[in-house]
C-alpha cells in the first residue's frame, strides 16, 4: 500500500507551486523538483494489499500506478520543451494537482468516490491553470469547465446510485439500467469531448497555456473513463441483452464522434486546434469501449488509454517546440517546415505511429478490441477507419513540411547544435601545454547560459524525440500496461468488515 | 423515518432555495451553509461521530469560501424567479421526494434524503444553465453537488465513511475553483458577469 505517500508527495507538491507560480526562479525549480519528487514517489511505489480506511479500501492498483506515471513522464518532459520555448507557470502545479486528485480517483474503492474526487479535480486543476492572467477568454473557459465538471460528477452520481455496485448486476432493472448507461455514457463523453459536447475541448485549447493541456485533454479525463469502466460493466453488463435503444445511442454517439472528430481536425488551421480535436475524435474509441458493457471492451480501453495519454502528450509538446522554432502554429504559414526542422519531423512521424499503432501492437489491438467489443458489420468498418483521423491529421501537417519555405519559416534557426565562441577558445587553450586551466576553466563556466540560449532549439528536439520514445514504448505495451489494464479493480467497501 | 430526519431534509431545502433565490448574496451563502452543513444528518443509519463532524466543517469551509467569492457580488445578479417561488420549487421537490419511494421509486435510502436532493437539483438546474454571474453561477453548483451526494445517500443508502470523506473534500475543492472563477471573473471584468456568455449573445446588453 503505497498510495498515501506519493499522495502526500504529490499535494505537497501542488501546494508549493501553487505557491510558488508568480515567481518565475523559484516557481520553475519548484514545480520540476515536485514534479520528479512525485514521479520519484510513484515508481517506488510497489502495488500492494489495499489497506482499510473508514470502512472502504485506499491502494495504488498496478493500473493507477502506470496511468499517472505515464501521465508524469509525458507532462515533466513536455514541461522541460515549455521551459525551451517560453515558461507557462501554472503547468507543473495543474500536472501535480491533477495526478493528486487521480491518485484519490483511482485508489478508492467504488465509482462514487472516484467520481466525486474527478470531478473536483477537474474543477481545480482547470482553477490552477487558468487563473493567471484573468483574461475574459480564460474566465469563459474555466466557467464553463468548473460548471461541465460539476455536472458531469454530479450526473455520474447519479447514474451511479440508480445501479449501485453493492446490489448487484441482475438486480437492476433493464429501463434503469439504460437510463443508468445513457447518462454515465453521456457524463464520460462530456469530460472527453464527445460530439456534440465537444465545445470545452475547443475552448480549452484557445484559453490555457499549451503545457498544461496534457492534463487537462488527456490525463484527467482518462482518470474519468477508468473510474465509470470500472463500474459499468459489472453493474450494467449483466443487463446489457434486455437494455434496446439507450445502448445504440451511445454506440451512435461514438461512431458520429470519430467521423465528424475526423473532419474537424482536418479542416483546423492551428495545430493546438488539431491536437484537441485528434482528442475530441478518440473520445469515440472510449465511449464505444464503455457502451459494450462488457470486461473485455473495459480492458481494452484501459489498456489503449496509457498510450493515449503518452501520444497526446507527445503532440501537444511537439506543438510547443514548433511554435517555438517558427513563430507561428498556423498550418497555412508553415510550408516547407520539414527543411528547417527534420528532427520535428521525425519525432511526429513516431508520434503518428505510436498513435494509430500497426496489427500486433498494443495500442492497435486495443482499440480495435474496444471497436470490437460495440461494434459489428459496417459499423466496425465506420469506425476502424474513422479512428485512424489522427493519423489522417498528421499526415496533413507532414504533408505541408515539404515544398518551398515560406519566409518566416526559412528565417527560423536550425536544429544543429552550436557553440558560442567564448567556449571554443576555451577549449583550445586547454589543449595548450602552457595554459592557465583554472582561469581558462573559469571563464569558459561563463559560456554556459550563452550554450544554452543557442542550442534551445536542437534541446527542445531532442525533447521531442523522447517524448516520442516514451509514446512508442506505451504503444508497444511497455510497463506492463497489458497485465495492468486486466488486473482487478478495488473492492467498493472493506471485505473484511463486518456487514451492516 | 423520523421526524427529525424529514426536519434536516426540509432544512437542506430550505438552504438550496434560500442559496439560489435570495437577493443578497450574503443571505445566499448562509443559504449554501444551511444545504451542506445539514446534508450529512440526511441519512439512516446517520454516519459516525467523527466522519458526519468532518462532512460537517467541510460544508462550512465551502460556504465561507462562498461568502469569499460573495464580496463583489451584487443584488441585481439575483435569480429573476425571487425567493417565494423559488423557495416553492425546493418545497414542492422535496414533497415529491418524500412521496416517491411511496409509489414506488426503488430506493435503498431514506425518503427525506431523495427528497432534500430533489429540491437542491430543482432549485439548482436553472441558474446552473441560465445565469451568467460567477457567485451565483457558484452557489448553485455547489447545491447541485450537494444533490448528487443526498441523492446518492437517498437511493443507495448511507454510504461508506470514506466516501461521505471523499464527498466533504470534494466539495471544499468545488468551492475553491468557484472562489477563483470569481476572483477571476472580478478582475477581467470589474464585476462577477462572465463574459461572453449565450445569455449576453442572445440578448445584448442595452
Amino acid at each position: 500500500m503505497d498510495l498515501l505517500p506519493f499522495l502526500a508527495v504529490a499535494t505537497a507538491g501542488a501546494v508549493l507551486a501553487v505557491a510558488l507560480q508568480g515567481r518565475r526562479r523559484w516557481g520553475t525549480l519548484v514545480g520540476f523538483a515536485g514534479v520528479i519528487a512525485a514521479l520519484v514517489a510513484l515508481v517506488l511505489a510497489a502495488p500492494g494489499e489495499p489497506l482499510p480506511i473508514a470502512g472502504g479500501v485506499v491502494a495504488m492498483t498496478a493500473y493507477a500506478r502506470v496511468l499517472l506515471g505515464v501521465g508524469l513522464a509525458g507532462g515533466l518532459l513536455v514541461l522541460a520543451v515549455s521551459r525551451l520555448a517560453t515558461w507557462e507557470a501554472p503547468a507543473p502545479a495543474t500536472l501535480l494537482v491533477a495526478v493528486s486528485g487521480l491518485a484519490v480517483a483511482l485508489g478508492v474503492g467504488g465509482a462514487v468516490p472516484g467520481l466525486l474526487a474527478a470531478g473536483a479535480t477537474s474543477a481545480l486543476a482547470a482553477a490552477v491553470a487558468l487563473a493567471h492572467p484573468a483574461t475574459p477568454l480564460r474566465v469563459r473557459a474555466l466557467a464553463r469547465e468548473v460548471r461541465g465538471a460539476t455536472v458531469a460528477m454530479t450526473v455520474g452520481v447519479l447514474a451511479v446510485s440508480l445501479a449501485p455496485e453493492a446490489i448487484g448486476g441482475l438486480a437492476v432493472q433493464p429501463q434503469v439500467a439504460g437510463l443508468a448507461a445513457v447518462a454515465a455514457g453521456l457524463a464520460l463523453g462530456h469530460r472527453f469531448g464527445a460530439i456534440p459536447l465537444h465545445a470545452r475541448v475547443a475552448r480549452l485549447s484557445d484559453a490555457a497555456p499549451a503545457s498544461v493541456l496534457p492534463a487537462l485533454l488527456a490525463l484527467i479525463p482518462a482518470g474519468w473513463a477508468v473510474v465509470l469502466l470500472g463500474w459499468a460493466p459489472d453493474t450494467l453488463g449483466p443487463a446489457a441483452p434486455v437494455i434496446g435503444w439507450d445502448g445504440t445511442l451511445l454506440v451512435i454517439v461514438a461512431l458520429a464522434t470519430l467521423v465528424l472528430g475526423t473532419f474537424a481536425a482536418l479542416i483546423q488551421d492551428d495545430l493546438l486546434r488539431i491536437v484537441a480535436y485528434t482528442v475530441v475524435l478518440d473520445a469515440g474509441v472510449v465511449l464505444l469501449g464503455f457502451s459494450s458493457l462488457d470486461p473485455s471492451g473495459r480492458e481494452a480501453v484501459r489498456a489503449w488509454l496509457v498510450p493515449f495519454v503518452a501520444s497526446r502528450a507527445a503532440l501537444i509538446g511537439w506543438v510547443i517546440a514548433f511554435r517555438a522554432a517558427f513563430g507561428t502554429a498556423r498550418l497555412s504559414e508553415s510550408r516547407g517546415w520539414l527543411r528547417r526542422a527534420p528532427a520535428l519531423g521525425v519525432g511526429l512521424v513516431a508520434i503518428a505511429a505510436a498513435t494509430v499503432g500497426w496489427p500486433g501492437v498494443l495500442v492497435w489491438d486495443a482499440r480495435l478490441a474496444a471497436l470490437q467489443a460495440a461494434t459489428g458489420g459496417p459499423a466496425l468498418f465506420v469506425g476502424t477507419l474513422a479512428a485512424l483521423g489522427t493519423a489522417v491529421a498528421i499526415a496533413r501537417i507532414l504533408g505541408t513540411g515539404f515544398g518551398r519555405p515560406d519566409p518566416r519559416v526559412a528565417a527560423a534557426p536550425g536544429e544543429l547544435a552550436r557553440v558560442p565562441a567564448g567556449l571554443r577558445a576555451a577549449a583550445r587553450a586547454l589543449r595548450r601545454p602552457e595554459g592557465r586551466r583554472v582561469a581558462t576553466l573559469r571563464a569558459a563556466s561563463h559560456e554556459a547560459r550563452p550554450l544554452l540560449e543557442m542550442n534551445r532549439t536542437p534541446l527542445r528536439a531532442l525533447l521531442i524525440v523522447l517524448l516520442a520514445g516514451l509514446a512508442l514504448m506505451t504503444a508497444g505495451g511497455a510497463f506492463g500496461i497489458r497485465a495492468a489494464a486486466s488486473g482487478p479493480d478495488l473492492p467498493v467497501a472493506n471485505p473484511a468488515a463486518p456487514a451492516p | 423515518m423520523t421526524v427529525l430526519l424529514v426536519a434536516a431534509g426540509a432544512l437542506v431545502a430550505l438552504g438550496a432555495g434560500v442559496a439560489t433565490g435570495a437577493r443578497g448574496a450574503r443571505a445566499a451563502s448562509v443559504g449554501a451553509l444551511a444545504c451542506l452543513v445539514f446534508a450529512p444528518l440526511v441519512a439512516e443509519p446517520l454516519p459516525e461521530t467523527p466522519v458526519a463532524l468532518f462532512r460537517l466543517v467541510a460544508g462550512v469551509l465551502a460556504a465561507f469560501l462562498l461568502l469569499v467569492a460573495a464580496r463583489r457580488a451584487g443584488d441585481e445578479s439575483a435569480s429573476p424567479l425571487g425567493l417565494p417561488a423559488t423557495l416553492a420549487a425546493a418545497a414542492a421537490a422535496f414533497v415529491a421526494g418524500l412521496g416517491a419511494t411511496a409509489v414506488g421509486l426503488p430506493a435503498f435510502g431514506p425518503s427525506a434524503a431523495v427528497g432534500a436532493g430533489l429540491a437542491c437539483l430543482a432549485v439548482a438546474l436553472v441558474p446552473v444553465i441560465r445565469t451568467r454571474d460567477a457567485f451565483r453561477l457558484g452557489s448553485a453548483l455547489l447545491v447541485l453537488a450537494n444533490a448528487g451526494i443526498l441523492l446518492r445517500s437517498g437511493l443507495s443508502g448511507t454510504p461508506p465513511a470514506l466516501e461521505i470523506l471523499v464527498g466533504g473534500i470534494a466539495l471544499v475543492a468545488l468551492a475553491a475553483a468557484i472562489v477563483t472563477l470569481a476572483g477571476m471573473t472580478g478582475t477581467a471584468t470589474g464585476d462577477l458577469a462572465i463574459p461572453g456568455d449565450a445569455t449576453e449573445r442572445r440578448r445584448p446588453p442595452a
